[in-house]
């Protein structure tokens, strides 16, 4: 009884373990084939049958790529543009998050429905209306002109708004008591019990802005203030379908995201999950 | 009015101020723009003029904006369901007590972190029908990215990739809160796995998973980007792959026809806001709360 | 009370930040001198438009003058956008598919009194040149940069392989699709790759045939007209030989992409790709060469010859804030000098006229010389790019119904109808 439980137990545990290894494989594939694409000839992509492995192992694409974009000032912008990112939609989001959870003040839930039908716009509709703005203002090709559709977050409000409410009223309770006004007790009391909700949202920030492609090509068209993404979509312009070069391109673009999330993964994907958990 | 609640509302004011004011600058200055302009009639350089509902009799009466509407639909279809199905396989395999389970975690998760023009560069040379990957292991001929009826799955195909770790990092989240007690007894009162799955994990993931499909829901309706870059505007498949926002961007933007794409938008704004409505009813019906 | 600090700290930092990114916009440089901007959309040209600006700041050293390079895909949304606010760069490209739209709704600065001699475009640009850079009322509102025009290029190694003599001055179309059978039946690639694009493609065929994609006065289509259907139908019937691929391929491989792997013997090409193809494909130097397009043999009228010519303007806002700098910059960029740099950098064929060979020697430092030669010789017969008002109001329409065509869903006749009725129709949307 006890060994064929186990022989079950053991049978389970090699058939979790094939089907990781071929869903790890398909996850994995188009990463390979990107890599080994990279180092091929134009002609050589286009052989029928494909060749596995390149002929000879050239890095004439990523001369061609990094000839074609400025990689440094494209990484540059791109952390710049998810630090700022992050910051904002972490500061401004825990202020609201906190004061829809905890505060009782007129119109509150009318100022609450504001940012629960944001959430629902798509976000292209916003597009033309923000790039007039920034026009006007005369603040286009800038850091600032990436970070802006960012400066505040309906869905990190809300998300924090859930953190809050989490949190018992007693402990404000006792803060008010010791005479703490709002602001402290925000500040001093609320804040660090929500710290990993924040890093939460802080990652979740971080990947959308990451991947964010319209709104940098738009308003940044020196290619110098450009982002890995819209930098990436430019790439594709010049290269049409060329695709060793785009291939190599796309590697160097991601290419640092790809190690930072190599080394943080476990808190990055912990992050992640409780966005969505509640 | 006491002094503790003037200072409480004055405090509460003050810290959503800077949200607000910038949603209502930033999100709802341009939404009320793009109904004004629904309609008017759109003219070079911003100019317009207001006509009345021509933008919305045209737009209902041409059979490219209902294929596109189909396709988006088609595409929800397409992705929800399975997507979510395979998110879920995968959220209870990484539920299991087995070695190395981060690691396939983390390569799961590996897609969210790249840069979703380079994901959809690869999977459109890979699905490339002379010189793919896909066609050559599969010592087929299809036509993955012209074909108007293979099309959308290949823009399916692509968008579960990059989604189903995500999703499933929530949904093991959520399994993760299932007490070990509940297994423990049914497996005393002989349940097999499959009716464990279905009387235990079901139930008890379904918050979770209500809020994954509609969040998956919400993103296939707005579906763009992963479109945009396999089907450019050249292929013979366009009409036949165009997502509700991809004949927005268009309209807008290539034809000029600003009016036009307000007027899609703002039915798009309409097919999301059905699902809202759904998304609160049903959830009082169909999640169970009782954990 | 540390983290409140911190917090305030962090909001400063953000005001900051904003103010110096305000500060940064302005149109001096630190040192006093006046910066513009010149906003282009090829990156193989950038650095041969520098090598202007640098050569007019030598002369004005007071003006430093920045280039700028932006995909094509995304060149038109900003610059309308941009155009909206009033915040267009100081120089920029201007395209005959735009420049009406920008210069009827006076977004552009009008430049025919540019140069005090009143003569001086017509004595040193072409007829297309000038009607290039005109707006409907006849002013010019860009100063010629370039002109350029379709040639043939085609694939030695399979010609010599299938035993075809390479095209020359008296091929016909006829010889065009036999040379593709021999070729394919010879070596299993393709023979013309016959891609359903516009300048690259059928409006070449249509204007040899002595047909017209819009009237004299550009009011109507001309896809009524039997010799442009005509044209069409041939065109279009191409892709269903076997040495053809067909518009799905093409969805996948661009004919360019598809020429430099050695997967077809020939296709259309605009000479303005021709240096970064020899650039970017180094393997394939020596293996393909240039001709002129082939003749149509029986043309309805004509004597079957034709290329479409384009051309590229400099343009510049009505609005600027710099526009008396602006203008002595253009006056430079359309002067002999100006053109000569243009064309000793390889980025395009000088617009003025008799400087043609500037570019055509770029092409000497190659092992292998190719024939562009051929490029300059189609001016004599060159068609102006066709473009109306109303074209970015069309031109979707038609591609698409083109694509319809192309793909079965429509037959040849109803879709042309189709085509034509949507140019005539075109000024009703506006």
């Amino acid at each position: 009884m006890n060994s064929s439980l186990s022989k079950s137990k053991k049978r389970r545990t090699v058939g979790i373990y094939i089907f990781f290894i071929i869903g790890s494989c398909i996850m994995i594939f188009p990463f390979v084939w990107m890599l080994l694409t990279s180092f091929k000839t134009v002609g050589e992509s286009m052989q029928i049958p494909p060749t596995i492995l390149p002929n000879s192992w050239s890095l004439d694409t990523y001369k061609d790529a990094l000839k074609s974009l400025p990689f440094l000032a494209l990484y540059k912008n791109t952390i710049l543009l998810i630090f700022w990112r992050v910051v904002c939609a972490v500061v401004f989001s825990s202020m609201a998050g906190y004061a829809f959870a905890k505060l009782e003040f007129k119109g509150k839930n009318i100022l609450f429905a504001i940012v629960l039908m944001q959430m629902m716009l798509p976000s292209q509709i916003f597009l033309i209306p923000q790039y007039k703005m920034l026009a006007k203002l005369g603040l286009t090709n800038s850091i600032f002109a990436l970070v802006f559709p960012g400066l505040v977050s309906a869905f990190g409000t809300f998300f924090l708004r859930q953190a809050y409410m989490g949190i018992p009223d007693e402990i404000a309770e006792a803060a008010r008591l010791d005479g703490c006004n709002q602001w402290q007790i925000f500040s001093k009391i609320m804040v660090p019990l929500t710290t990993s909700s924040m890093a939460a949202l802080g990652i979740f920030t971080a990947v959308f802005a990451y991947g964010d492609l319209m709104w940098p090509l738009v308003v940044n068209t020196d290619i110098n203030m450009m982002t890995l993404s819209s930098g990436l979509a430019t790439l594709r312009g010049q290269f049409s379908t060329n695709f060793p070069v785009l291939m190599a391109g796309s590697l160097l673009a991601m290419l640092p995201m790809v190690i930072i999330y190599l080394v943080f993964q476990k808190h990055l994907i912990e992050g992640v999950a409780m966005t969505g958990g509640k | 009015m006491s002094k503790a609640k003037r200072q409480e509302a004055f405090w509460g004011y003050l810290m959503v101020a800077p949200t607000i004011i910038g949603l209502i600058v930033l999100n709802f200055y341009p939404f009320f723009d793009t109904l004004k302009l629904s309609f008017a009639k759109t003219l070079p350089f911003g100019l317009y003029k207001m006509q009345g509902i021509d933008n919305y009799v045209k737009m209902f009466s041409s059979a490219e904006f209902w294929k596109a509407t189909w396709n988006t639909i088609y595409f929800c279809i397409l992705t929800v369901p399975i997507g979510v199905f395979i998110s879920l396989i995968v959220a209870i395999m990484l539920n299991s007590k087995i070695k190395g389970r981060t690691a396939f975690r983390a390569i799961f998760f590996l897609p969210m972190v790249v840069a979703p023009a380079a994901v959809a560069m690869v999977w459109k040379w890979m699905f490339n029908t002379e010189y793919g990957i896909i066609n050559s292991v599969l010592h087929a001929h299809i036509n993955w990215v012209s074909n108007p009826h293979i099309i959308m799955i290949t823009c399916a195909i692509v968008a579960i990739w990059s989604a189903v770790g995500y999703d499933a990092v929530l949904l093991l989240s959520g399994l993760q809160n299932i007490s070990k007690s509940y297994y423990e007894a049914a497996s005393l009162d002989g349940a097999s796995k499959i009716q464990q799955f279905f009387h235990i994990t079901l139930p008890m993931v379904s918050p979770t998973l209500f809020v994954v499909i509609i969040t998956r829901l919400m993103a296939s309706l707005k579906v763009y980007d992963i479109i945009y870059m396999i089907v450019e505007q050249s292929n013979p498949v366009l009409t036949d792959a165009q997502s509700l926002m991809y004949l927005f961007y268009r309209e807008s933007f290539v034809s000029g026809n600003q009016g036009l794409g307000s007027a899609i938008v703002i039915w798009t704004v309409f097919l999301i806001g059905i699902v809202t409505a759904v998304q609160f009813v049903g959830q009082k019906k169909w999640v169970n709360y009782e954990i | 009370m540390k983290r409140l600090k911190r917090m305030v700290a962090v909001f400063m930092m953000v005001v900051l930040v904003l103010a110096l990114a305000a500060c940064g916009k302005s149109s001096k440089t630190k040192d006093g001198k006046t910066l513009l901007t010149f906003q282009i959309w090829d990156v193989a040209q950038k650095d041969g438009m520098q090598a202007i600006c640098d050569a007019y700041s030598k002369k004005n050293p007071d003006v430093k003058i920045e280039v700028q390079v932006t995909s094509w895909d995304e060149y038109w949304t900003k610059l309308e956008a941009a155009a909206v606010s009033n915040q267009m760069p100081d120089i920029f490209w201007m395209h005959t598919n735009e420049i009406l739209k920008y210069a009827d709704y006076g977004k552009l600065a009008d430049l025919t009194d540019l140069y005090e001699d009143e003569n001086y475009y017509k004595e040193h640009f072409s007829d297309v040149s000038i009607a290039n850079s005109q707006g409907s009322d006849g002013h010019i509102y860009a100063v010629p940069k370039d002109k350029d025009t379709v040639c043939l290029v085609y694939n030695k190694e399979m010609f010599d392989e299938a035993k075809v003599s390479y095209p020359d001055e008296n091929w016909t179309w006829d010889d065009l699709t036999e040379a593709s059978q021999k070729i394919y039946d010879a070596t299993g690639k393709y023979g013309y790759m016959a891609y359903g694009d516009d300048q690259l493609g059928y409006w070449n065929f249509v204007y040899q045939n002595g047909g017209y994609i819009l009237t004299k006065d550009k009011e109507k289509g001309g896809f009524d007209q039997k010799a442009t259907r005509d044209a069409m139908k041939y065109y279009i019937n191409l892709q269903k030989e076997d040495w053809c691929p067909d518009q799905n391929y093409f969805a996948e491989t661009s004919p360019g992409t598809a020429f430099f792997s050695g997967e077809g013997a020939m296709f259309l090409e605009g000479n303005w790709n021709l240096l970064s193809e020899m650039k970017n494909y180094p393997d394939m130097v020596g293996k393909w060469d240039v001709a002129v397009l082939p003749k149509c043999p029986n043309p309805e009228s004509g004597d079957g010859r034709a290329t479409i010519s384009n051309g590229l303007g400099y343009a510049t806002s009505a609005t600027g804030k710099n526009l008396e700098i602006v203008k002595d910059f253009l006056r430079f960029a359309g002067s002999e000098e100006g053109q000569r740099i243009q064309g000793e950098s390889g980025a395009a064929i000088p617009a003025y006229e008799g400087l043609e060979d500037t570019w055509i020697k770029v092409f000497d430092d190659f092992d292998y010389v190719i024939d562009v030669q051929k490029c300059v010789d189609m001016f004599d017969y060159s068609v102006q790019s066709v473009n109306n008002k109303y074209r970015s109001v069309w031109k979707p329409k038609v591609t698409e119904e083109l694509l319809k065509i192309y793909s079965g869903k429509v037959s040849i006749d109803k879709g042309l109808d189709k085509i034509n009725e949507y140019i005539n129709t075109a000024k009703n949307d506006e």
